[in-house]
């Protein structure tokens, strides 16, 4: 369809334990991998916890700095420390949107942060592009004046995807973003999402552990256990013919929720 | 004969201007040895309602009901004594986040023995401290524990969630209840360790016939283990039901909003296409709307929905809504 937009080849991470001097002890969180990611595409990572789900995505987004590997976005490799080219087009949205705002600051203000400090644009082109990304994802221009605690939960989170893809990104990473809303709030948030990806052809990258919204949500998946990937390819496949025996229970663990009874 | 019989019952907060509702008319029966689900999202007053049950809500709610009955007893009757003796004595509850519920600063052994029943123990004073520790164990045995010398001596922070959520349910037999409350009981859990403390409240349900009520915020995460479902929005009852019919013919226009927007249970729909959904948020408590709460958000209100509905009752299927979706299944 389009070509490659995201290239991670034999990345992997390992923390060195500094106590010892002699035969020092190596902790490796994450095996070496390598996957692509196309615009328009979402690649799922589901693992239990200590798994390194969120040590990829802190990876990708340049919070922790990889051992080994690169990470190429259209064949440009991100090089590790240069901020300013990352976080143009890599972005983050976290669990709990509710604190990863700063309550001290307006909405603009917190919008308008990014923008300063990533874009040379003029004060009224900011105003101006705040005011289009809150209508983009369905809030409205007064709420530029509010503070985030006079927001529900759900509008947070719209905040705090605002904030994400107001610097016109290329990957969205979603760590847990979704598991701590309520259903119908959570059904709303995954059609905004959708809409977005297919408007402004994004990349996803979805991590969770609901398989239900796995399944409808993204393209590819990836299943992580103990840093290592134990599957990967397309979700209908592996969610069908799950070949690894973690994954089988996994799946299993969740498909007797979903049966129809 | 009902286990728990509530009829309207109310839980309001007395503000400077109006009394606020958080819980408004709600119903709820339970017969013995039944599951039954509490679903309704945050804010729903689902956890107020366990808490009225159970008898701990704080000063400044105001409870009141028009019937409020267990076993035959009306407890709204009783002293606040007589209540907590028969209530302490049948009803137990686990909470979510079980690590954050045990003392950090004693062994799961010496908090189980605290809560081991003093007239189960017979014998002499100082055969009893032998007794204690025999009982503590058989609990820990009772959930499934099988190391149970290494997990009386730990810590709670040594074992894992799935692991704590196991101790908390002990602890809640330790009286041998009738009804165990469980208030998301698998929140911030993963799914493999959630199917474990499903199952065990399941085998405890069929093994000793103890009645179960299951609170959770999701639809598809509960429907599998319970015989009955309740349904609550923001602090109004919506509907109730077996699960067949909540799951498969909802009555409700929300309760319809519920099963279709989870992407688990319908497996049909086509990858990537949109979800269906209701407009706009979950009311604050402060700015709820008048009449049904759903109101604002619901696809077929009519003018008539500023009236809060009567609750309609089809063959133990009842739906509080004036247009039920009754008409569109047969």
């Amino acid at each position: 369809m389009s070509d490659v937009l995201l290239q991670v080849s034999n990345l992997s991470k390992s923390y060195k334990d500094k106590n010892y001097w002699f035969n020092r002890k190596c902790t490796t969180v994450l095996e070496p991998l390598s996957f692509d990611i196309m615009a328009h595409k979402t690649l799922a990572i589901v693992g239990e916890t200590g798994s390194g789900k969120s040590t990829i995505a802190k990876l990708l987004v340049g919070a922790e700095l990889p051992t080994t590997g690169h990470i190429r976005l259209n064949g440009q490799t991100l090089e590790p420390g240069n901020f300013k080219q990352r976080c143009q087009h890599v972005r983050m949205i976290f669990q709990d949107s509710g604190t990863t705002l700063n309550p001290s600051l307006t909405i603009e203000q917190l919008l308008d942060e990014p923008l300063q400090l990533n874009t040379k644009l003029s004060e009224v082109e900011r105003h101006q592009l705040i005011r289009e990304t809150l209508q983009k994802v369905g809030l409205l221009a007064e709420h530029m004046s509010f503070y985030p605690h006079m927001f529900s939960g759900g509008q947070k989170q719209r905040i705090s995807l605002a904030r994400a893809i107001i610097l016109q990104p290329q990957v969205i990473i979603l760590d847990e973003a979704l598991a701590s809303l309520d259903p119908s709030l959570r059904s709303q948030m995954i059609n905004l999402l959708l809409d977005l990806q297919q408007q402004m052809g994004l990349a996803f990258i979805l991590i969770s552990h609901n398989l239900g919204i796995v399944r409808h949500f993204s393209d590819e998946m990836m299943v992580l256990s103990k840093g290592e990937v134990l599957e990967f390819g397309k979700t209908n496949d592996i969610l069908q013919k799950p070949q690894h025996k973690y994954t089988k229970k996994l799946i299993m663990s969740q498909r007797f929720q979903l049966l129809h009874r | 004969m009902n286990l728990i019989d509530i009829r309207n019952l109310s839980i309001k907060l007395q503000t400077s201007t109006k009394p606020i509702f958080a819980v408004d008319r709600v119903n709820l029966t339970m017969k013995e040895g039944e599951v039954r689900g509490l679903v309704g999202e945050s804010g729903s007053g689902k956890s107020l309602l366990a808490q009225a049950i159970v008898g701990v809500l704080d000063e400044k709610w105001e409870v009141d009901a028009d019937r409020f009955h267990w076993r035959g007893n009306d407890l709204m009757r009783l002293s606040a004594e007589e209540r907590k003796a028969i209530i302490s004595k049948d009803v137990a509850m686990i909470f979510q986040e079980p690590m954050a519920c045990l003392d950090p600063t004693t062994t799961i052994g010496e908090q189980l023995e605290e809560a081991v029943d003093v007239e189960q123990l017979s014998g002499y004073f100082w055969q009893k401290r032998q007794q204690r520790k025999l009982a503590a164990i058989t609990l820990l045995h009772k959930v499934g524990i099988k190391q149970h010398e290494v997990c009386v001596k730990s810590f709670p922070h040594q074992l894992t969630d799935a692991l704590c959520q196991r101790v908390m349910i002990a602890m809640a037999l330790a009286r041998r209840p009738m009804l165990l409350i469980a208030d998301e009981p698998t929140a911030s859990m993963e799914s493999t360790n959630q199917g474990q403390i499903f199952r065990l409240l399941a085998s405890l349900n069929q093994l000793k016939n103890m009645s179960i009520l299951l609170i959770s915020h999701d639809l598809e995460n509960v429907t599998h283990w319970t015989n009955t479902i309740t349904v609550m929005y923001s602090g109004q009852f919506v509907e109730a039901g077996t699960t067949e019919q909540i799951f498969n013919q909802p009555y409700h226009p929300y309760t319809r909003a519920l099963v279709d927007s989870s992407p688990k249970a319908n497996r049909m729909i086509p990858n990537k296409s949109r979800l269906m959904t209701l407009p706009g948020s979950i009311p604050t408590l402060q700015h709820l709307p008048i009449g049904c709460r759903l109101g604002p958000r619901c696809p077929r209100a009519q003018q008539k929905c500023v009236h809060a509905p009567k609750i309609k009752n089809f063959h133990s299927h009842q739906v509080s809504c004036h247009f039920p979706l009754k008409d569109n299944y047969s």
